[in-house]
């Protein structure tokens, strides 16, 4: 069947809608995966933050500064003199830890 | 009237034109101008963006954060884009932690744009990021998880810009910083801004992680031992530096100046001092390497007080020991007690070339090319600059020329280390930002200062040193021995000596069969008393006890433990079968006990072999172990008698 003048107006017309559509519609995807990406940027940030901030605390807590006053005070430890520690040799090869 | 196919043809004529004048103003926006207009076009609806790249961390080794890299905000309100004021207000304040009452005082005086610098860390604004008339401003910004720990050998940042300005955030910037990125946001006629995945022109490019050669332990260690020390010395500053002499690598550098306000320098690389008698062991090497004195050959020791003639015309200097000696004194004891006198005598052999060339060889006077900015080169003057007659003998005492406790260090390094050179180093590894290793350290000789055979006599020199009736006394552990040498030098300070001001040191290398570590501790001007083997040696022997008792610092305690053992003179137990391992503890430690009553051999059967070992230790016997898991029985047997510091054997079984 010959198509005729305005079954081709028709049919460009279609084609440019569906291309708009499809122009859209991949813009649209862009914008929203650009929206996730920053939003995961943003948790990781406060993630980071948040991790930064406890290492922080755990490096204070654990401190010789404020461990070894603690525990001189509530536990009446003492540094030990080097006569007052074993170290164990074990040959290689034996199966224990390092 | 004109007839309509004219009134037709004029119509169609206006029609005609018009078309003509849109199709030319079309053919002029859309080709003539066509470029500036979509410039304009994209200038308005685009906005090209620089993406800030984060700068690399710097590591202890053993991954501990030293510096570390954040996203911080600013935040900007435009209180008139606020839905609800009250409830923006309470959410500022709340997340932010701001003063309230300032805050207040900002909303009242009705500014149309709030501007609260911060900086705020991403937590702090997450639950401000949906808030319209809420603007964040993010920004990288430096982060130091632990403070103040080994802060003047890290730096820091310039204040306007992300990049080094002191310490070695600014020796190691062009590794730690990164490439920006770019990329063109969208933005509408309000002028919000669109991010877009296909707008990205470049990614940004992270800055390299270093990984440093410091022990963020063992740097507290050092850090606490100083503060410690100056505060109980009450004394005006000091250094302490941890080496490791069989790679060059820095483990802790402590600095401190006392009652300065300004910020701590790293004075451990930047200011030199005359380090007395710790340099008497270069003069000695120098002696050695030119066979300019054998081990018999002794100089009289002058009874403490000696006039020295530095001029030909019978111009003399009084040189004295603080240590008195009546007889003659051999090389070995002339540094084992420090006598001034005996080494100046002794070097009065030496021409100024062959002590000048020593001391260089040992690195003095020149940088040690660590990473750190502003290294000092120390103190040495060319022996054409020397007083002929008495620069050899006071460069000997360790007067006269200028050293930096790193310099110090890795002198010291090199004795350990069988007479030969490392450069120290405070890098040990950089990798990538996807974690390939690009970089790691190798020890780098510098060069070979003197045999193997002289290493190993200045060692003995050290021995002597802080053995029995040695300057270094103090420093020695009860289980463990460590080689080294006392200092006290009366400080040198704008070009001339005060009097009654002096710097204590020692220099240590621990253990003293193949040395694990160099540690250099210097004391400032202390009060009371002032000699290195009162004051800085039992420093050294503190730390010394901290870094074995913390199972963080980075000893090679299997060595050290093998080291020790190789050192006693008891009896091993014999080798273990093969599959079985063997532990041999020699605990608690009691010199004078070699000689003591039998004793009964505790019941240990059944125990696991950690109680067992605790059980004898306890007994004062040496424990030998064969297998794991639990006893099976003793050698001797229990209730058996043996002599306390003797060796029993545990058998034990693991499918017991």
């Amino acid at each position: 069947m010959r198509l005729k003048g305005r079954h081709w107006l028709t049919l460009w017309l279609v084609v440019f809608l569906v291309v708009l559509l499809a122009i859209t519609t991949r813009q649209t995807a862009g914008f929203r995966t650009a929206r996730h990406l920053r939003e995961l940027r943003e948790e990781r940030a406060a993630l980071e933050a948040r991790r930064g901030e406890l290492e922080r605390r755990i490096r204070l807590a654990s401190s010789r500064q404020v461990l070894v006053p603690l525990a001189e005070r509530a536990l009446g430890l003492h540094q030990p003199t080097d006569s007052e520690f074993v170290l164990f040799v074990v040959p290689a090869g034996a199966g224990g830890k390092p | 009237m004109a007839k309509p196919t004219a009134r037709i043809a004029a119509v169609q004529f206006g029609f005609a034109l018009g078309v003509v004048v849109i199709l030319g103003r079309a053919v002029q926006v859309q080709i003539v101008e066509g470029s500036d207009w979509a410039k304009e076009a994209a200038r308005k609806r685009t906005e090209r963006v620089v993406l800030p790249a984060r700068r690399g961390a710097l590591y202890d080794r053993n991954g501990v954060p030293l510096a570390v890299t954040q996203e911080f905000y600013h935040v900007g309100i435009a209180p008139n884009e606020l839905e609800d004021l009250a409830t923006g207000f309470r959410l500022l304040v709340r997340s932010l932690g701001v003063p309230a009452a300032s805050l207040d005082r900002e909303f009242r005086a009705h500014k149309p744009w709030i501007y609260l610098h911060g900086p705020f860390n991403a937590t702090q604004v997450q639950t401000l990021r949906s808030v319209v008339g809420i603007h964040l401003e993010g920004d990288f910004q430096r982060f130091y998880p632990s403070r103040d720990l080994a802060r003047p050998i890290i730096g820091g940042l310039s204040p306007d810009r992300p990049s080094g300005a002191a310490g070695l955030e600014l020796s190691l910037d062009s590794l730690l910083t990164g490439q920006p990125g770019a990329a063109v946001l969208l933005k509408d006629r309000a002028g919000r801004r669109y991010e877009s995945p296909a707008r990205m022109l470049r990614e940004p490019v992270a800055g390299n992680d270093v990984t440093l050669t410091l022990d963020a332990e063992l740097q507290e260690i050092a850090e606490r031992g100083l503060a410690e020390a100056l505060t109980a010395m009450n004394a005006a500053g000091g250094d302490v530096v941890f080496l490791d002499p069989l790679t060059g690598e820095l483990l802790a550098l402590a600095s401190r100046q006392a009652g300065s306000d300004d910020p701590q320098r790293a004075s451990t690389f930047t200011d030199p001092f005359e380090p007395g008698s710790t340099a008497k062991l270069f003069t000695a090497a120098a002696l050695l390497t030119h066979n300019l004195v054998d081990s018999t050959e002794a100089v009289f020791a002058e009874h403490g007080q000696w006039q020295m003639p530095v001029a030909r015309n019978g111009r003399s200097r009084t040189i004295t020991d603080s240590h008195r000696s009546d007889g003659n004194l051999t090389l070995a004891q002339a540094i084992q007690v420090s006598s001034n006198i005996a080494m100046a005598k002794f070097a009065s052999r030496l021409q100024p070339e062959q002590q000048y060339e020593m001391l260089r060889d040992f690195g003095f006077g020149t940088p040690t090319g660590a990473e750190f900015p502003s290294e000092s080169r120390g103190r040495l003057a060319r022996p054409d600059r020397w007083q002929p007659m008495y620069t050899r003998a006071s460069l000997a005492m360790g007067y006269e020329f200028g050293v930096t406790p790193v310099q110090l260090a890795a002198a010291y390094g090199a004795i350990a280390n069988d007479g030969v050179l490392l450069a120290p180093t405070l890098v040990r590894e950089v990798r990538d930002p996807s974690g390939a290793l690009l970089y790691r350290h190798v020890p780098e000789p510098v060069r070979r200062v003197v045999s193997s055979e002289i290493a190993g006599r200045l060692k003995s020199f050290l021995r002597g040193a802080v053995g029995e009736g040695g300057t270094g006394e103090k420093a020695q552990l009860v289980n463990y021995t460590l080689l080294g040498k006392t200092g006290t030098a009366v400080r040198f300070e704008d070009g001339h000596y005060v009097r009654g001001e002096y710097t204590a040191s020692f220099a240590a290398l621990f253990p003293a069969d193949h040395p694990q570590l160099v540690v250099i501790v210097k004391i400032d001007n202390p009060k009371g008393s002032y000699y290195g083997g009162l004051t800085a040696a039992p420093v050294t022997r503190s730390m010394l006890e901290q870094a074995l008792a913390s199972q963080r610092v980075a000893i090679d305690r299997a060595r050290l433990a093998a080291t020790d053992s190789a050192a006693s003179t008891e009896p091993r137990p014999e080798p273990a079968p093969p599959g079985q391992a063997v532990v041999a503890v020699r605990w608690p430690y009691h010199p004078s006990d070699s000689v003591t009553s039998p004793r009964p051999i505790p019941d240990v059967t059944g125990r696991s072999v950690r109680e067992a070992a605790l059980a004898l230790h306890r007994r004062g016997f040496q424990v030998g172990l064969r297998g794991l898991g639990r006893v099976v029985r003793t050698e001797p047997a229990a209730g058996e008698s043996a002599a306390r510091g003797s060796s029993v054997i545990v058998w034990a079984d693991e499918s017991r």
